[in-house]
């Protein structure tokens, strides 16, 4: 019998390319190549699985997280699913909250965008050092609790958090400011150089401060001798 | 002569009876390009040597418009279309149709036909139809068919015919067309109301019979026709005088015309087009809708496609007799016809389309709910044309949506059926059923 097929033998099957296909598609590809970056970070960085925030360590952790997420453009929608592809894929060999806030912050602060935002509410890890060096005009807004060093060495920028923070929030910060809606832990401020720092909640301590200021449910608790304008006692 | 010259030629025809003979306004578009579909399937019909149903109401030209396409493309004197014009009415018989003994020769002993002019001449026209009685139906069945026109002992075959029937709406003087008859024709068409302004034009210009009318070459017609030649040196014979018509024709009017030779010509090259691979999958998604049943096999106008079956969202639900095996030809033919006529070298689908309606609005049988379901709404067709360019217009949706696929599906197919170990392409279409059938793979 004849083929009934046999007009079909030359076609060659072409799906059809939904849109979304695409998008998936160049998501997937900005994700790899954010991982990869992370990965690279982590093989110079980490190579006994050990990391301890020092001075010299964060300072060479950033440069080389520079220096990877130059190479590649992304937008700020891929690092809040960055974060959670760190949080919940066993594609990343292995999660260091260290390492990782420092990435993530070296990637909020070459994002194009001037505004991000992070919804991390369902992360189950909380990042340590997220707002690191965040520059001059940058506003990070985060919508979550993030681990201890928030907004560490901060530059200039703002950084929200709708959440706790925990240890040596703002410590080092040279300038900018940084509002934590709910309560901060100890050692707020440590060594931090100028900017102010907003807490809606209870900060449980403060550290070693030489300037800028620190406000508790609205009064300022640094300087503690600090006379707010229009306030008499 | 190459077939742009052809083409310049039937298009030459169609704007002449357009100006001067038949006023109607465009319904169709088709690639941009706006027809008469009376008038453009009457010309198709002619090309491809189809057979057409002219519906519509009395007096709007559906028995004139088919003279006129008849007239000018075979080169054939109105005034012969007119005589050997069959109408339908209750008392026709055979010998007035088809042909009668010859009664001088009878008497001496001897059988002998005399042909009518109907079996005789290319252009047939049946006037009314319907108001032949459904027993009187069957007479003409094989001459429609396949142009073999019997009586006594003797036959003629036509080589070259196309038979134009007009029926009126149903009143009490109509009969049904019965079933084999009706699959029989390749389209059904309405010749509507112009509209009252180009009515108006119609009643001005009442010398249109007159203009087609040439004595000389009736009086020799119908003398060959009567005459007791073979059918073939009648057939030789009268080319000569049509073709000394269509001089006529173009000496009087302007109009070049086609001969024989032409015709077959052109023909030829209509038949030559091929069907893209889409015009192709298409077509067979609309077959597969109107014959697939996933109960009981294919559709059957006995059986009854019960509620809860998965298929329900496809015409093979809303209808209730299956597919013939002369709609693919239909579409085929006068997909190719159309896709000749605009001067395209594949045929694609705009072409199969803008066909599809018009070659399925006779033969599709509806399910009764489906058809109180839909009479009340706006339409600017009669009812069957409206139902069947609605149908065409959801299958050609659901084949948007999955074309590649179903192709894809096809190719498969043809790997398969050549004895490659793959798995077929499942989709949710009685089409991929269909395919699995002829694979041996359905479930």
């Amino acid at each position: 019998m004849k083929n009934p097929f046999d007009d079909f033998r030359n076609h060659r099957t072409r799906e059809r390319e939904i849109p979304l296909d695409s998008i998936i598609q160049s998501r997937n590809k900005v994700m790899s190549q954010i991982t990869k970056g992370y990965e690279k970070l982590l093989e110079e960085e980490v190579k006994e699985l050990v990391w301890l925030v020092q001075y010299n360590t964060v300072i060479k952790a950033y440069t080389l997280a520079e220096k990877v997420v130059k190479e590649f453009e992304y937008k700020a929608e891929d690092i809040e699913e960055f974060c959670y592809e760190l949080d919940t894929t066993d594609k990343i060999p292995y999660l260091i909250t260290g390492p990782a806030g420092i990435y993530i912050s070296a990637l909020c602060n070459y994002a194009q965008e001037e505004e991000i935002t992070l919804k991390l509410n369902d992360l189950k890890t909380q990042i340590n050092l997220l707002g690191y060096r965040l520059p001059v005009g940058k506003k990070v807004s985060v919508e979550g609790n993030l681990g201890d060093f928030t907004g560490i060495g901060m530059e200039g920028g703002e950084l929200g958090v709708e959440g706790n923070a925990k240890n040596y929030t703002g410590a080092g910060m040279k300038s900018g400011r940084i509002r934590v809606t709910k309560n901060i832990g100890l050692h707020t401020g440590e060594w931090m150089m100028g900017g102010e720092i907003f807490v809606g909640g209870r900060v449980r301590g403060l550290g070693k401060i030489v300037d800028g200021k620190v406000y508790e449910d609205e009064k300022v608790i640094y300087p503690r001798n600090y006379r707010q304008s229009n306030v008499y006692y | 002569m190459t077939q742009d010259h052809y083409r310049e030629k039937i298009r030459g025809i169609h704007d002449f009876i357009k100006e001067n003979l038949y006023f109607n306004r465009p319904d169709l578009e088709i690639k941009g390009e706006k027809f008469n579909s009376a008038l453009i399937f009457s010309l198709l019909t002619g090309l491809n040597k189809g057979k057409e149903l002219i519906i519509g109401e009395p007096g709007l030209g559906k028995t004139t418009s088919a003279e006129y396409v008849g007239s000018l493309l075979y080169r054939i004197p109105i005034a012969i279309i007119w005589g050997a014009e069959v109408s339908g009415h209750p008392e026709q018989t055979e010998e007035k149709i088809i042909g009668r003994p010859d009664l001088g020769k009878l008497n001496k002993g001897t059988e002998e036909v005399v042909w009518s002019h109907f079996a005789q001449i290319p252009v047939k026209i049946v006037d009314e139809i319907n108001r032949l009685p459904e027993t009187k139906q069957s007479m003409i069945l094989d001459g429609v068919d396949r142009g073999n026109w019997e009586y006594l002992n003797e036959m003629i075959i036509n080589e070259e015919y196309c038979l134009f029937a007009t029926a009126n709406y149903q009143d009490r003087g109509t009969n049904t067309i019965i079933a084999p008859m009706i699959d029989r024709f390749d389209v059904v068409i309405e010749s509507r109301h112009p509209g009252p302004n180009i009515a108006y034009l119609v009643g001005k210009f009442n010398e249109k019979d007159r203009i087609l009318r040439n004595s000389k070459a009736e009086n020799s017609i119908h003398k060959i026709l009567k005459s007791k030649l073979s059918y073939q040196t009648k057939l030789r014979q009268m080319e000569e005088v049509c073709d000394d018509y269509g001089e006529f024709l173009k000496k009087k009017l302007g109009i070049e015309t086609v001969g024989l030779r032409d015709r077959k010509a052109i023909h030829a090259a209509i038949s030559r087009l091929e069907l893209d691979l889409d015009a192709n999958a298409f077509t067979r998604m609309l077959l597969a809708e109107l014959s697939f049943c996933y109960k009981y096999g294919q559709k059957r106008s006995i059986e009854n496609c019960e509620e809860g079956c998965h298929f329900t969202g496809y015409l093979c639900h809303d209808t209730t007799n299956c597919a013939s095996n002369r709609l693919p030809t239909s579409i085929k033919t006068y997909s190719q016809a159309l896709a000749w006529m605009i001067g395209d070298t594949v045929v694609g689908v705009e072409h199969i389309k803008a066909i599809m309606p018009y070659t399925l609005a006779h033969r599709i049988q509806w399910r009764e709910e489906y058809l109180s379901n839909k009479e009340r709404n706006k339409r600017d067709n009669p009812f069957q044309i409206y139902l069947a360019k609605d149908a065409v217009k959801s299958i050609f949706n659901r084949y948007g949506e999955q074309s590649e696929h179903l192709k894809s599906a096809l190719a498969v197919g043809y790997r398969l059926f050549k004895g490659e170990d793959l798995e077929p392409v499942d989709g949710d279409h009685p089409v991929y059923f269909e395919i699995k059938r002829d694979l041996g793979l359905e479930d």
